[in-house]
């Protein structure tokens, strides 16, 4: 069970590589073999400075987070919480040689009766991905759910 | 190797022409298998147990294992950069609406609900959806995307 006084925590900054193996992994795993997301010269010709990201690969930050227990941090119950809504707003590529810094916190928690009984709440939480010039180039807003116990 | 990556169309290099009604080519992809949930575990970082250890699964009551929501969000999302662009999409958002199992076919399709100015920019906006071969969707998503200037 969670409250009010979440939102607006703060759930911490890190910083990370976008790396050249890990979007052509990134992509692949997607299934996509569109050379822009592994040729450099594909990239340029596309108009990118550099190899450009799939849509969803800021996520892959998840590998450079010490500790990434986002549902127990925020006081929420594992076997009853679902990750609800995913969301991205593109402000400005990000290319491979980028470094980007995440900054992680809560936005909002709401709650409303379950369909099956019991509160729902709702967490969402946003994160800003800023690259080594200082722009905000994507924002992140994940709705974490916990069902009705 | 089982997971052969399937061909997707070059993202268009310039914003293409939309109207509303246009729908993005639809594709599917599949049958899923665990090599599918284990390849892109490693490429995201998502190691949660639950989407490859059969026994985890099971005791948390579920019938197996299950795709992470953000493998075929990520699917749709290489779907709607081959159609629209990779640059020219603004924002993307998904919400997931059911799992996916190991055997499932997905179908991905995409629809323009919309066309705009914003800011001097020619916007479109998009529903999208990842269905099984069940027909239960398993993602409902929008998305904005900048689109051609009308002649």
């Amino acid at each position: 069970m969670t409250d009010d006084s979440l939102t607006g925590r703060d759930l911490g900054t890190m910083t990370f590589p976008v790396d050249r193996s890990k979007v052509r992994e990134f992509a692949r795993s997607l299934g996509d073999l569109d050379e822009v997301y592994t040729d450099v010269e594909a990239a340029r010709a596309a108009g990118f400075t550099d190899i450009p990201v799939p849509p969803t690969f800021v996520v892959s930050s998840a590998h450079w987070r010490e500790e990434d227990n986002m549902v127990a941090t925020l006081g929420l119950d594992l076997r009853r919480a679902l990750h609800g809504e995913c969301g991205w707003e593109y402000y400005g590529p990000v290319v491979v040689g980028d470094e980007l810094t995440a900054s992680r916190r809560v936005s909002g928690v709401s709650t409303r009766e379950g369909r099956r009984g019991g509160t729902m709440t709702m967490v969402s939480i946003e994160t800003d991905f800023t690259n080594q010039r200082g722009e905000l180039v994507v924002r992140q807003t994940d709705v974490l759910v916990e069902t009705g116990g | 190797m089982s997971s052969t990556p399937t061909a997707t169309p070059p993202t268009p290099t310039s914003p293409v022409t939309l109207a509303v009604g246009d729908e993005m080519p639809v594709s599917e992809f599949g049958p899923l298998t665990r090599s599918h949930i284990v390849r892109y575990a490693g490429a995201s970082g998502d190691f949660n147990p639950i989407h490859h250890d059969e026994e985890f699964a099971r005791s948390a009551g579920m019938p197996g294992v299950f795709g992470m929501g953000l493998l075929h969000g990520g699917l749709l999302g290489q779907r709607l950069a081959a159609w629209v662009g990779l640059a020219a999409i603004r924002a993307y958002r998904i919400r997931f609406t059911g799992q996916v199992w190991p055997g499932d076919v997905l179908c991905f399709s995409g629809t323009v609900t919309g066309v705009r100015e914003q800011d001097g920019e020619q916007l479109a906006d998009l529903a999208l959806e990842v269905t099984r071969q069940t027909g239960d969707p398993a993602i409902r998503a929008t998305a904005v995307a900048k689109v051609a200037q009308c002649a």
